[in-house]
């Protein structure tokens, strides 16, 4: 194994020393600061920010058709519950809910509502609350951790999900910054949408595998 | 191995070209879901596109990032690695295919593995893991909805981004009439998807084995980028106790911003959308207190001829992040669909892949089945050159002697007549006089020496004099 | 094989105020050879003619592939050999394709002319993608009273010409063309209009072969008032 690391690497190094050109010395400054300057003109090149509030953007991006969530806001993460006692009489689905086990949800009044913590494979519903949002493309940012397991966002047939209006970002890179320097977590889900497929005659369907709807509660925001 | 590899001789790899290109030409179903599919793509990326004025500029930043990714590549593999591991993530390294391959296979077996799901990955497809995984009689459990039909179907992928779509609902909802276990009805493709899916759940979460393929690899923090539609890549990587990555060495990124910028191109050029429904970064093993995630985490790192691609003038072509626009847009791929080129990957960017990772001899006939009418480098989002990468294969063709001789014959009597201009002259005067023997009219329907032309056209009889005969002829004033 | 497309750049040119020779001596760009991968003898016919033309102050080529050729993909052949690439980069600065000659850089519009027709238009690829040319010959047309330019579905695409390749994979070609032979047919219209006499002869020829009454001609024929000549495959 290490044979072939050291085989690769020197094939490359070898390519790319023949060039000739003062090709910096791998970690270099030099290195560094070429891909400092890329990074840069990022910004220049990205679609137009978004001009007023982000978060009304982003609720009009998740309506939209590219993305088809569905959306409602409430004044608080105290009328969460409330929202999802609504989808499930809208939809006529039991009131048995997969709730993700972070402690803002917990500690809501979930009366009417059955909760449970373990989320199965063809759980009809779970309730979740994401890390926060991406105006630029509808996007729900998750990052796994105890609290926000992985699966959730991707057993449920319907997913339902508060978001804080001030947990917006305006575009990926704005989200990215948000959290430079910190630890990569272990999984980073970005989720634009309920999950479709055109594999069959080029036509869409949703649910293919993960949720086919997802509603956003935007918390706050008025 | 696919089936470009497997001819003794170029005059047999040519004659199974044509009889690919055949079959695909006859068959109008094809030609209906090969139109419906690229129509779509190529309608949906234009407007994307054209909601994008900044485009031009971005694909520049696209290609200069991968450029500088390319430039660097030892150090960027070296970086990743080292994140990677630090993530807990086990990191290997595969020269070739096979050595990648049994990496995979002695991971699957030191965990037991009875059953593996995989996410859709054409790397995947290129170094042969469905064959390795049946060699060594480990249940192989496709989770892409595209390729779970292929692999019923015994398929190989026909495109990139949609490998079923050679398929049509019929066929489809035959399949899984046969080999699903809960199918129901089957009269709509929504049903028929719904059917896909409980078919799988359970496969799911009783996965050993997850094997997924990445989009990018994000060399400063050592996570590995996937980006999907149907949430199967999190449900191949997520449940089952290990998860195996196999990558290209290409696909290095500097960082997550430079990802996302490479995101913002790959997705509009592949289906128009600004990003798919789940990206997913994922970084390293079950960490202390994750309720979900796997316990081992492995990258398989694989060149299989990319250093050499790299040495031998092919970098540009590393550039690639498998969007799918070039045979979207191909007037070759657009008649002869994907099987045809019979490798794994298709339409232009197969055609400049396959000879550098299969062999020349075998696959010269994707370099030269190409009108080089441009189309495919005006839509790549990171500004390939694809016509002067395959022009440079034909240098190759002609150089390595892979003409046909009677090709360079030909050519050889056209050199010696172009090069003289009073010979020249008389052989198409000559030319100009017999072809009109030929005619009916002011056609030719048929003439020998010109079969290739005539059996499909008709040609137009020539003026009984040529040009430069009439011209100087002119009075002079 | 149609001379009439050289006596009409002949007369265009010298309508804009130039004044015309034609190299006794030319026999072929090199694109057949060029495009085989044949590199030596592409090389070779090169030199000879970028010796041939480079006395002149402005060459110009009524087909977008072969003005393509001379601009783009001589300074290219040479490329290790920088006498001769210098020698190509100046031939190619001032060599033209002879449509988006006139309209570009003489600033030529036709005057008086007239053909009540409908017509469409092929954008050849090299022409296209390699020489930007696309709104002067419509520029152009747009002036000819009475005609009437219809949109070609799908007009980007090429025809499936492709040089040798229309030769070497027919089958290949021949659904391509089919495809554009049945866009063309679409329009309705008259006439089938193009830069490139190599796509106009695969198009034109399988419309003939499919019966289709369409009647091809080069565009410079038209805006030199030849309009009203035999097209494609007619006999005067």
């Amino acid at each position: 194994m290490s044979e072939a690391r050291s085989a690769i690497l020197a094939a490359i190094g070898a390519t790319l020393g023949r060039r000739g050109d003062n090709r910096p010395a791998p970690g270099s400054t030099a290195t560094l600061a070429e891909a400092d300057q890329l990074r840069a003109r990022a910004a220049a090149v990205r679609p137009q920010r978004i001009p007023g509030p982000v978060h009304l953007a982003f609720m009009a991006r998740l309506t939209s058709p590219g993305v088809a969530a569905t959306t409602e806001q409430v004044a608080t993460l105290q009328d969460f519950p409330a929202a999802v006692r609504r989808y499930l009489a809208a939809h006529g689905l039991t009131a048995a809910v997969a709730l993700q086990p972070h402690p803002d949800l917990l500690a809501l009044d979930w009366a009417g509502i059955q909760t449970h913590s373990q989320i199965g494979p063809d759980e009809p519903v779970a309730a979740g609350l994401a890390l926060g949002g991406i105006a630029e493309t509808g996007t729900l940012v998750f990052h796994s951790s105890p609290a926000s397991p992985t699966l959730f966002a991707f057993l449920p047939l319907h997913h339902i999900v508060a978001v804080a209006a001030d947990r917006i970002w305006s575009g990926l890179e704005e989200y990215a910054d948000a959290f430079a320097g910190q630890p990569q977590p272990r999984n980073v889900n970005l989720v634009t949408g309920a999950s479709g497929t055109t594999d069959i005659e080029g036509t869409l369907v949703h649910g293919a595998h993960g949720p086919a709807r997802l509603h956003v509660v935007l918390i706050g925001g008025a | 191995m696919s089936a470009a590899q497997s001819h003794a001789s170029p005059a047999a790899a040519r004659r199974s070209f044509d009889a690919r290109v055949a079959s695909a030409l006859a068959d109008p179903l094809l030609k209906t879901a090969i139109d419906r599919t690229t129509n779509n793509a190529r309608t949906k990326r234009a407007a994307a596109i054209a909601a994008w004025p900044e485009f031009p500029a971005a694909r520049e930043l696209g290609r200069d990032i991968k450029d500088h990714v390319i430039a660097h590549l030892d150090h960027y593999l070296v970086q990743f690695e080292h994140n990677a591991q630090a993530s807990g993530a086990q990191v290997h390294w595969a020269r070739t295919g096979q050595e990648a391959c049994d990496i995979v296979i002695a991971i699957c077996r030191k965990a037991g593995a009875r059953s593996v799901t995989r996410a859709k990955s054409m790397l995947g497809e290129e170094i042969g893991i469905p064959h390795a995984l049946a060699a060594a009689g480990i249940e192989r459990v496709e989770t892409d909805l595209a390729e779970h039909i292929i692999q019923l179907a015994g398929d190989p992928p026909s495109h990139i981004v949609w490998p079923a779509l050679h398929k049509t609902r019929e066929q489809v909802k035959e399949l899984f009439l046969q080999r699903h276990q809960d199918p129901g009805p089957l009269d709509s493709i929504e049903a028929m998807v719904a059917s896909a899916r409980r078919e799988l759940r359970a496969r799911f979460m009783a996965a050993d084995v997850g094997i997924s393929g990445a989009n990018f690899l994000i060399a400063d923090t050592g996570a590995v980028c996937t980006v999907t539609n149907e949430g199967n890549a999190e449900l191949t990587t997520t449940p089952p106790r290990v998860h195996i990555v196999t990558a290209g060495i290409e696909k290095l990124v500097p960082s997550t911003v430079h990802a996302m910028a490479l995101l913002r191109l790959l997705v509009r050029s592949a289906t128009g959308a600004e990003l798919t429904q789940y990206t997913t970064f994922h970084c390293g093993p079950k960490r202390p207190g994750d309720l979900d995630g796997p316990e081992e985490f492995h990258i398989v790192l694989v060149d299989a001829g990319r250093t050499r691609m790299l040495a031998d003038g092919l970098a540009e072509m590393l550039r690639c992040i498998r969007c799918g626009a070039c045979m979207n847009h191909c007037v070759v791929f657009r008649q002869i669909g994907g099987h045809a080129y019979g490798a794994t990957y298709p339409g232009p960017m197969g055609a400049v892949l396959t000879p550098a990772l299969a062999g020349l001899p075998q696959s010269r006939d994707l370099p030269r089945a190409c009108t080089l009418n441009g189309q495919c480098k005006e839509v790549c989002p990171v500004a390939i050159p694809l016509p002067t990468l395959l022009r440079g294969w034909r240098d190759r063709i002609w150089r390595d002697g892979l003409e046909p001789p009677a090709v360079r014959w030909g050519f050889g009597v056209w050199r010696f007549l172009v090069l003289r201009p009073a010979l020249y002259r008389l052989a198409t005067g000559v030319a100009v006089r017999v072809m009109p023997i030929f005619a009916r009219g002011g056609w030719i329907a048929s003439m020998p020496l010109a079969g290739g032309w005539t059996r499909h056209r008709d040609l137009p009889r020539p003026a009984s004099q040529t040009f430069m005969q009439q011209y100087r002829r002119r009075p002079r004033p | 094989m149609r001379p009439a497309i050289g006596f009409a750049a002949i007369a265009l040119l010298e309508a804009a105020g130039c004044r015309v020779e034609v190299p006794l001596a030319q026999t072929c760009c090199g694109q057949p050879a060029l495009n085989a991968g044949d590199h030596a003898g592409a090389s070779r016919l090169a030199q000879r003619n970028i010796a041939m033309l480079e006395p002149f102050d402005v060459v110009v080529v009524p087909s977008g592939s072969c003005a393509a050729t001379i601009r783009v993909h001589y300074p290219e052949l040479f490329h290790d050999d920088p006498p001769w690439r210098a020698r190509a980069e100046a031939l190619g600065a001032r060599t033209h394709e002879l449509l988006s000659y006139l309209a570009d850089v003489r600033g030529w519009r036709p005057e008086r002319l007239a053909l009540a027709a409908t017509a469409t238009y092929h954008d050849s690829c090299s022409g296209l993608r390699e020489l930007g040319i696309q709104a002067q010959p419509r520029r152009l047309l747009a002036e000819v009273e009475g005609l009437s330019l219809l949109p070609l579905g799908d007009a980007e695409s090429c025809c499936g010409f492709g040089g040798t390749f229309c030769v070497k994979y027919p089958a290949i070609s021949n659904a391509i063309v089919a495809e554009k032979a049945r866009n063309v047919a679409a329009t309705g219209a008259q006439l089938l209009l193009g830069g490139d006499l190599g796509c106009l002869m695969n198009m034109a020829g399988k419309l003939h072969r499919n019966g289709a009454k369409v009647r091809a001609f080069h565009a410079a024929e038209i805006l030199a008032g030849m309009g009203d000549g035999p097209a494609i495959g007619e006999q005067s």
